[in-house]
C-alpha cells in the first residue's frame, strides 16, 4: 500500500513544531480530503479552515512545499506528480500572522483592504434603490476582478509583501482596480491614489500572484493599469514612473535601452552620484562603457511611426 | 537548426559576456543563430506600465522580424522571452488586438502573422537539441562543481504564458547541469525573484533579496550560482557588493550565465566566455574545481 506523508507546521499559540502524519494513498482525492481525514481519524487538535469545498468561499488556502493553493480544488495526485515525492510539507500562508497551525489572522489584511475604498462611489446616473444601466462591454471590465474570493493566495506568494508591510497585497490592488474601472463609479482616483501611495511601483513584476491565483485574475495587467492611471493623475515624478519612461523614450529614440543614462533618467543626478562606486566597479570589469551610446536600429523610422500610430489611435 | 536570435539590450552592454558565450556555445553545438535585423528593446516589463498597446505593437514588430526569417525566435533572457510570448499569446488569441497591432505595423511595412514560435535557449536545448546530443559535445565534464540553479521568475511565471514545465517544481536547469557533469545543489531560493525590475523604486527590499538569494545558495554548499537570465545575473552579481553591506556573513557567490556553464563543459576557458567581466570573481573557484581540461 502506497503511503503519503504529510509534514504539517503546527503552532499552539506558544510552541511551533512540525508533525508528520501518514495516510494510505487514495486516487482522485483533493488536498483538503487529506487534511480532513487526518483531523477526523488521527488528530482532532489539527486546526485549519475550510467551508464550501467548491473554490468559492476562499477559506482553505494553505502552502504546500512553499506555494499557496486553494486545497479544496487542488488534486493530491497532481501535486504528488509535480513534486515526484510521496512526502508533502504543509504550512500556513506566508505574509500573515499565524493563529493556530494552518489558520492565519485576516484582521490586519482586512483593515488594509479598506485603504483603497473597496466600495462603489456611485455616479449620479443611478442609485441604490433605482439601480444602474451598464453596457455589456462595461460589465465585462469588472467580470474578472469580481471573481476574486479573497483567499489570500496572492498575498502569500507576493515577494514584495514579504519584505515590505506597507505594500498592498495583490487582492487589495485588484479591489482598487475593480472599482476604478467600474462605469458606475464616480471617483476612480479615490481607489487609485491609495494604491499609488502605498508603494504601487514597488511590485517586483515576479508574477508569483498571477501564477497561483485560483481564479486566473491577471493581477499583472491590473497593476499596470493602476500605474498608467496614476501617471494620468499627475504622479509622474517618482522612480517607478521615470524608469518606465526611460525605456519608453529610449525605444522611441534609438530602439534600444541606453544603460548609461538609465540611472540618471530614473533617479536624477543627485541620487546617481551615490552610485559612483557601483559605476566604477562596472567600468573596471568592462561592464559599463560610459562612452557607448547605442546607434539607432535599422528601421527606427518605422518604430517611431508605430509609436505615433498607437498614440494617435488611443481612445 | 536555425533560429532568429533576439539578444535583448543587456547583451550589447552590461551582459556583453552573455552575447560572447551564447555565440560560442551555439557555434560549438552547430546551431545557427541569425540576429533579427532591427530588433528593439522588448520593453523589459516596463513599457506596458505606460501603454499596453505600445508594448504589444513593438513586440509584434519584433516577432514579425523573426517571421521574415521563417524560423523560430530564440532568446537568452527570461524577461525578453516573457515579453515576446505575452505579446504572441495576446495576438494569437485576440483578433481585435491583432488587427490593431497590424494597423500599427503597417507603418513599418511589417505584418504579424503568428508563424514563429518564441523560445529560450534553455528550452531549445531540451526540446529541440536534446540532452543526449548535448552530452556528446561535453569535452570537460564539470565533475565536482556544485551548481545552484536560480531560475528567475520570467522563465516559469506565469505558467499560462510560459508553460514549458511546472512553475512549482521546474527541472530543466538541473537536467542541463547534470548533463554537463556538474553536481546540483538544492536551495531555498531556487525559484525566488531577484528583484531586478524594481531595483530603483524598491532598492532596500531588492538588496535584501539579493543577499538572501546568494546566501541561500552559499549555505547549500554551492560553488557557483547559475541563471538563464541576464537580469538575474546582473542583479545578483553587480549589486552583490551593495547587498553585502546589509549582511554580516560574507556572501561572495559567483554568478554565471547558463551559456557560460555550458561553454565550460564544451571545453572553453573561462576567459573565452567573458567570465572575467563579472563583478564577483568566479575564476578562482572554477580553476580549483576544473583544474585540468
Amino acid at each position: 500500500m502506497r503511503t503519503i506523508t504529510f509534514k504539517i507546521n503546527r503552532f499552539d499559540g506558544d510552541r511551533a513544531w512540525t508533525q508528520a502524519y501518514d495516510l494510505n494513498h487514495e486516487e482522485g482525492k483533493t488536498l483538503l480530503w487529506a487534511l480532513t481525514k487526518i483531523r477526523e481519524e488521527q488528530d482532532p487538535t489539527l486546526n485549519f479552515t475550510s467551508a464550501c469545498r467548491h473554490a468559492i468561499c476562499g477559506s482553505c488556502a494553505v502552502r504546500i512545499n512553499g506555494h499557496a493553493h486553494l486545497i479544496c480544488k487542488t488534486s493530491l495526485d497532481e501535486i504528488l506528480e509535480i513534486y515526484k515525492s510521496d512526502e508533502l510539507a504543509f504550512a500556513p500562508q506566508a505574509n500573515f500572522d499565524v493563529v493556530r497551525d494552518l489558520v492565519v489572522d485576516w484582521r490586519p489584511m482586512t483593515e488594509r483592504l479598506e485603504t483603497v475604498k473597496p466600495w462603489l462611489i456611485p455616479t449620479e446616473d443611478g442609485a441604490a434603490d433605482t439601480g444602474f444601466i451598464q453596457t455589456p462591454k462595461d460589465f465585462h471590465k469588472i467580470a474578472s476582478p469580481t471573481d476574486c474570493i479573497q483567499c489570500g493566495i496572492c498575498a502569500s506568494e507576493c515577494e514584495q509583501l514579504a519584505e515590505n508591510e506597507n505594500f498592498l497585497a495583490p487582492f487589495i490592488l485588484n479591489r482598487a482596480y475593480r472599482f476604478a474601472v467600474d462605469s458606475r463609479d464616480a471617483a476612480p482616483s479615490e481607489h487609485i491614489r491609495p494604491a499609488f501611495e502605498n508603494d504601487l511601483w514597488k511590485c517586483l513584476h515576479c508574477h508569483a500572484c498571477v501564477s497561483q491565483c485560483p481564479k486566473g485574475i491577471r493581477l499583472d495587467r491590473e497593476i499596470a493599469y493602476l500605474r498608467q492611471e496614476s501617471m494620468k493623475m499627475g504622479e509622474v515624478d517618482n522612480a517607478g514612473a521615470r524608469h518606465a519612461y526611460a525605456f519608453h523614450d529610449d525605444v522611441q529614440s534609438k530602439g534600444r535601452l541606453n544603460e548609461t543614462t538609465l540611472p540618471l533618467k530614473t533617479e536624477g543626478m543627485l541620487k546617481t552620484m551615490r552610485r559612483i562606486p557601483f559605476a566604477l566597479r562596472m567600468v573596471r570589469t568592462g561592464k559599463l562603457n560610459p562612452l557607448h551610446f547605442p546607434k539607432a536600429v535599422n528601421g527606427i523610422d518605422g518604430v517611431r511611426r508605430i509609436y505615433a500610430k498607437v498614440k494617435g489611435g488611443k481612445k | 537548426m536555425k533560429y532568429g536570435f533576439f539578444p535583448g539590450c543587456t547583451l550589447e552592454s552590461a551582459a556583453y559576456e552573455l552575447m560572447i558565450s551564447t555565440k560560442k556555445v551555439a557555434e560549438a553545438l552547430g546551431i545557427e543563430l541569425i540576429e533579427l535585423d532591427g530588433w528593439t528593446c522588448c520593453g523589459a516589463s516596463h513599457i506596458q506600465d505606460i501603454s499596453e498597446d505600445l508594448s504589444l505593437a513593438i513586440n509584434a514588430r519584433n516577432i514579425a522580424l523573426g517571421e521574415k526569417l521563417n524560423a523560430p525566435i530564440m532568446t537568452v533572457c527570461n524577461t525578453c522571452t516573457l515579453m515576446l510570448r505575452t505579446a504572441k499569446q495576446r495576438l494569437d488569441e485576440d483578433e481585435e488586438a491583432k488587427a490593431r497591432a497590424n494597423e500599427s505595423l503597417k507603418e513599418a511595412g511589417l505584418e504579424y502573422q503568428g508563424s514563429s514560435d518564441v523560445t529560450h535557449m534553455l528550452w531549445m536545448l531540451l526540446a529541440d537539441y536534446g540532452l543526449e546530443n548535448l552530452k556528446k559535445k561535453v569535452k570537460r565534464p564539470l565533475k565536482g562543481l556544485k551548481v545552484a540553479n536560480f531560475y528567475g521568475c520570467h522563465i516559469i511565471r506565469p505558467p499560462q504564458i510560459m508553460g514549458f514545465e511546472s512553475h512549482l517544481n521546474p527541472q530543466s536547469m538541473e537536467m542541463v547541469a547534470v548533463a554537463l557533469g556538474a553536481e546540483v545543489v538544492d536551495f531555498d531560493q531556487r525559484l525566488a525573484c531577484c528583484g531586478f525590475h524594481a531595483v530603483f523604486p524598491a532598492e532596500k527590499e531588492v538588496m535584501q533579496k539579493t543577499g538572501v538569494n546568494c546566501l541561500s545558495a552559499k549555505d547549500a554548499g554551492a560553488d557557483v550560482l547559475v541563471t538563464p537570465c541576464p537580469l538575474c545575473q546582473m542583479q545578483l552579481d553587480m549589486y552583490q557588493p551593495d547587498a553585502q553591506k546589509r549582511f554580516e556573513e560574507s556572501i561572495k557567490m559567483p554568478i554565471l550565465h547558463l551559456p557560460q556553464l555550458i561553454g565550460l563543459a564544451l571545453g572553453f576557458e573561462p576567459e573565452e566566455l567573458g567570465i572575467k567581466r563579472h563583478i564577483i570573481d568566479a575564476i578562482p573557484v572554477l580553476s580549483e574545481k576544473l583544474s585540468s581540461k
